[in-house]
């Protein structure tokens, strides 16, 4: 009796958490928008790129300099070092519209801004 | 944990007279920093770096929780000095570990030591003493994130202490302390001029040496504004209100006060900067004392000093 009394409640425990999570489920599904960034000679290749708005992005940036930089941004809230010839990965929630400042953090005169539309 | 005197206990409430120069002095940085930043508009701050607003309002925390991956070690001094007799001079210096492990949540933790300078204070026992005296730890989210249509930013904090030194007295205790602030900061004019605004709630449970228990609470709210006169410097000004209750509810409310003063934030380099401010206690009033200002609860001065490094 008290085994059914808890299976019952442990399947009532998981139907809530599965309801609970069904709104988060559009979420996960949102496509990434993927921005490609190339680092080179100091500077940002293109310096203006976009995406769409509340959807998560994802930048590629390629460093073809032969030293390291930090894909820096304040407004992003992200940074990641990239090494010498190198790619990194810097995965960004979704977005409201606006322009997003980015910068090698090694070499501040370096920029970029994101436009999410 | 707050003391006292003899002259405080038994009397009835009686405000003091705001302190017209303290009063003045506030509008000149107000008035100061308005004028600098009309001026500023003229200058072009659109190709300056965004910047990190948690730091550039003095004791008012701004809305940052840093960059995600982003981790920094701080020394954090705070220092308060004088009473309503004697001598009185106290320092508690954080050492913080803060890091962020997502874009809307930062968490930071570590030591606390302390140093105490009392001498000849009423109600106070006298005392040089340094030392190790707890710990802390500090939850931050960010609950609305700045953009370029919406300039305010908002982030909720909890940040629960554990003292072995009371911060006042500098006695032997257990101290519980569960400090909650809202922080807002509002971006007035682009990368150029911030307003600041702080909620406080911080309720206290002290046991002394002498077994006993106090319960006690203080409650707060501050305005401040920063303009950022170069990429790398912000000046600014901030007042705090701050109200003491004997109960960690909103009974027994034992006095008020406001603190006043200016800032100044250095971005020294991309991976470090130095925070400092001083504020007064302009106004006072202490439940039981006609005498001017809050000195039971809160001292005459308090300054901040702030190192940090990225890495």
């Amino acid at each position: 009796m008290s085994i059914q009394i808890m299976t019952t409640k442990t399947m009532t425990f998981a139907a809530m958490c599965a309801l609970a999570l069904l709104p988060a489920a559009p979420t996960l599904a949102q496509q990434v928008a993927s921005v490609e960034l190339t680092y080179s000679h100091g500077a940002f290749q293109p310096k203006e790129v976009r995406a769409p708005a509340n959807h998560p992005v994802v930048f590629h940036v390629k460093n073809m300099d032969p030293k390291a930089m930090e894909f820096e941004s304040t407004s992003l809230r992200v940074e990641k070092v990239v090494a010498a010839k190198s790619q990194g990965i810097v995965n960004v929630r979704p977005l409201s519209p606006g322009r997003y400042q980015f910068y090698d953090d090694f070499n501040q005169q370096a920029r970029g801004s994101l436009i999410v539309q | 944990m707050s003391y006292l005197g003899e002259s405080a206990k038994g009397g009835i409430m009686r405000a003091a007279k705001p302190c017209k120069g303290h009063c003045a002095l506030l509008l000149c940085i107000l008035g100061s920093l308005l004028c600098l930043g009309r001026s500023a508009r003229a200058d072009d701050a659109s190709n300056w770096l965004d910047i990190e607003t948690k730091y550039i309002f003095g004791f008012t925390t701004g809305s940052g929780i840093g960059i995600e991956g982003e981790k920094e070690f701080t020394v954090d001094t705070i220092g308060r000095f004088g009473k309503r007799d004697g001598h009185y001079a106290a320092t508690e210096t954080k050492y913080e570990y803060e890091f962020t492990p997502s874009q809307f949540v930062q968490i930071e933790f570590g030591a606390l030591g302390s140093i105490h300078s009392i001498g000849g204070v009423t109600g106070l026992d006298n005392r040089n003493s340094a030392g190790f005296s707890g710990g802390f730890a500090e939850f931050r989210y960010l609950a609305l994130e700045r953009t370029s249509t919406n300039p305010l930013s908002v982030t909720l904090a909890f940040e629960p202490n554990v003292r072995l030194i009371d911060e006042t007295s500098g006695e032997r205790v257990h101290n519980y302390e569960f400090e909650s602030t809202v922080n807002a900061d509002l971006e007035l004019l682009p990368n150029r001029l911030y307003a600041g605004f702080n909620l406080l709630y911080e309720p206290e449970y002290t046991w002394t040496a002498q077994d006993e228990t106090v319960r006690e609470a203080t409650y707060g709210s501050s305005a401040a504004l920063s303009l950022r006169i170069v990429p790398n410097v912000l000046i600014g000004g901030e007042v705090w209100y701050l109200r003491h209750y004997d109960s960690p509810g909103f009974s027994a409310f034992t006095g008020d006060a406001v603190m006043l003063g200016p800032n100044i934030y250095i971005q020294v380099t991309p991976k470090m900067f130095v925070m400092a401010a001083w504020n007064v206690q302009v106004w006072g009033r202490e439940v039981g004392n006609s005498l001017p200002l809050n000195l039971s609860e809160f001292e005459r001065q308090r300054a901040k000093l702030k190192f940090a490094w990225e890495f």
